[in-house]
């Protein structure tokens, strides 16, 4: 994870020069809530990460893009007994989900009267680098996956400036069975803010 | 027309991501594990007495260097209110303790072991009150090869209870029927108190994920 946090001040620049081009950058907080199997683990609600996306406009109303993401999803589960077969273990979990996607995606803006407001939907493809970490007593349980990635989004612009705008925004990151994870998936509302057009 | 963008950038960096990495454990006891396991062959229904040694055993190695002498003991303060909670344990659950020789049902064997490691990793705060224009910093970086190994850098502890199929011994070439075990556990730092306290509630704990044992 430390990588990631590496990453971040690259990213700044390239956010920076990328704006200039005919595209956008978006960056958002997601708040996460975990599904599926992530939920049976952690069914905590994350308010821990980021996103950037950084899109070409490829129509009037089209965008193609890719779109890298953190989330930390978290839980921390009171002294339980987990019992298998005859065996019983009595302890305090700690439970750590870093998931980081990466998706290249593609935006339809749909047409509307108002320059404000615009409605979009759109689709991305890609993989999600999973890390689930359970801390058990003196004990730490690690896997890693990179899990093939659907993510649907659907969203709204508001137009602040010229080439800037608010959005908000719902995304399912949908990541795929892997050997040794099943898939991992959380619905996300995404407060952002976009530059470039 | 820019400007507005780092600034959300940055309000959005230090939102998502400043300061609010999740948390583990706060207390010693919260790294504390209590495990047991017991043969669903034996019929502890039908046992009705037990003994126990004096001392608790300190294990330190896989084979005994002498055979045949005493091996190292844990100390007292610590060992005599292990044993006399376990024997008021065993009691509760409808157990009677008798000596050694009066033939048990079954004999419960107490040993305890501790493990210190090796930790090549330490916080960059320990340079605050030396190191030039020091600010607080996430960590150390190795640019272009690896941290040194590191794993841990505390002490810990094992409280390891057996139960002896007293039936057994001698009649099978040697094996001794071991019917129910229980380990505890967890760092053994702290004031002697707060370890006994510890070890306290876990062995409860350990009686009372085991209620087979219960007559």
């Amino acid at each position: 994870m430390r990588a990631f946090l590496l990453f971040l001040p690259l990213a700044l620049v390239s956010a920076g020069a990328y704006a200039q081009s005919p595209g956008n950058c978006m960056v958002s907080y997601p708040i996460s809530f975990p599904m599926g199997n992530l939920h049976d683990y952690s069914s905590n609600t994350s308010f821990r990460g980021i996103s950037f996306e950084f899109n070409k406009k490829t129509s009037p109303y089209t965008t193609a893009g890719l779109e890298v993401g953190w989330n930390v999803f978290y839980q921390h589960v009171d002294k339980k007994v987990y019992q298998e077969g005859t065996a019983s273990i009595t302890g305090v979990q700690y439970r750590y989900t870093n998931a980081v996607p990466i998706i290249a995606g593609v935006k339809y803006y749909k047409k509307t009267g108002s320059k404000a407001m615009r409605p979009f939907v759109g689709v991305g493809l890609g993989t999600i680098y999973v890390n689930r970490t359970t801390d058990f007593g003196l004990y730490e349980i690690v896997s890693d996956s990179w899990q093939f990635a659907l993510r649907p989004e659907v969203g709204i612009d508001f137009k602040v400036a010229s080439a800037q705008a608010f959005w908000l925004g719902a995304k399912y990151m949908w990541g795929f069975n892997t050997s040794n994870l099943d898939g991992q998936q959380w619905l996300s509302i995404n407060i952002g803010f976009r530059s470039g057009l | 027309m820019r400007p507005l963008f780092p600034f959300f950038w940055g309000l959005f960096a230090v939102a998502s991501l400043g300061g609010c990495y999740p948390s583990g454990p706060e207390y010693n006891s919260d790294l504390d594990l209590v495990y047991t396991n017991y043969s669903s062959d034996f019929g502890f229904a039908q046992k009705q007495t037990f003994a126990l040694p004096d001392s608790v055993i300190e294990i330190t190695g896989q084979v005994l260097e002498n055979p045949g002498t005493r091996p190292a003991m844990l100390s007292s303060t610590y060992a005599i209110p292990i044993l006399q909670q376990l024997a008021a344990n065993m009691t509760k659950y409808g157990w009677t303790q008798v000596d050694k020789t009066n033939h048990p049902d079954v004999i419960l064997l107490v040993s305890a072991m501790t493990t210190t490691n090796i930790y090549y990793y330490y916080d960059w705060d320990y340079w605050d009150w030396w190191y030039p224009d020091y600010y607080p910093s996430w960590g150390w970086y190795y640019p272009g090869f690896y941290y040194p190994p590191y794993v841990t850098g505390y002490k810990s502890g094992s409280v390891f209870i057996q139960m002896v199929d007293q039936s057994t011994v001698g009649a099978q070439a040697g094996n001794i029927a071991i019917v129910w075990s229980c380990i505890l556990n967890g760092l053994a730092q702290g004031g002697t108190s707060d370890i006994l306290s510890r070890i306290s509630t876990n062995l409860n704990q350990a009686f009372t994920q085991s209620p087979y044992l219960k007559h």
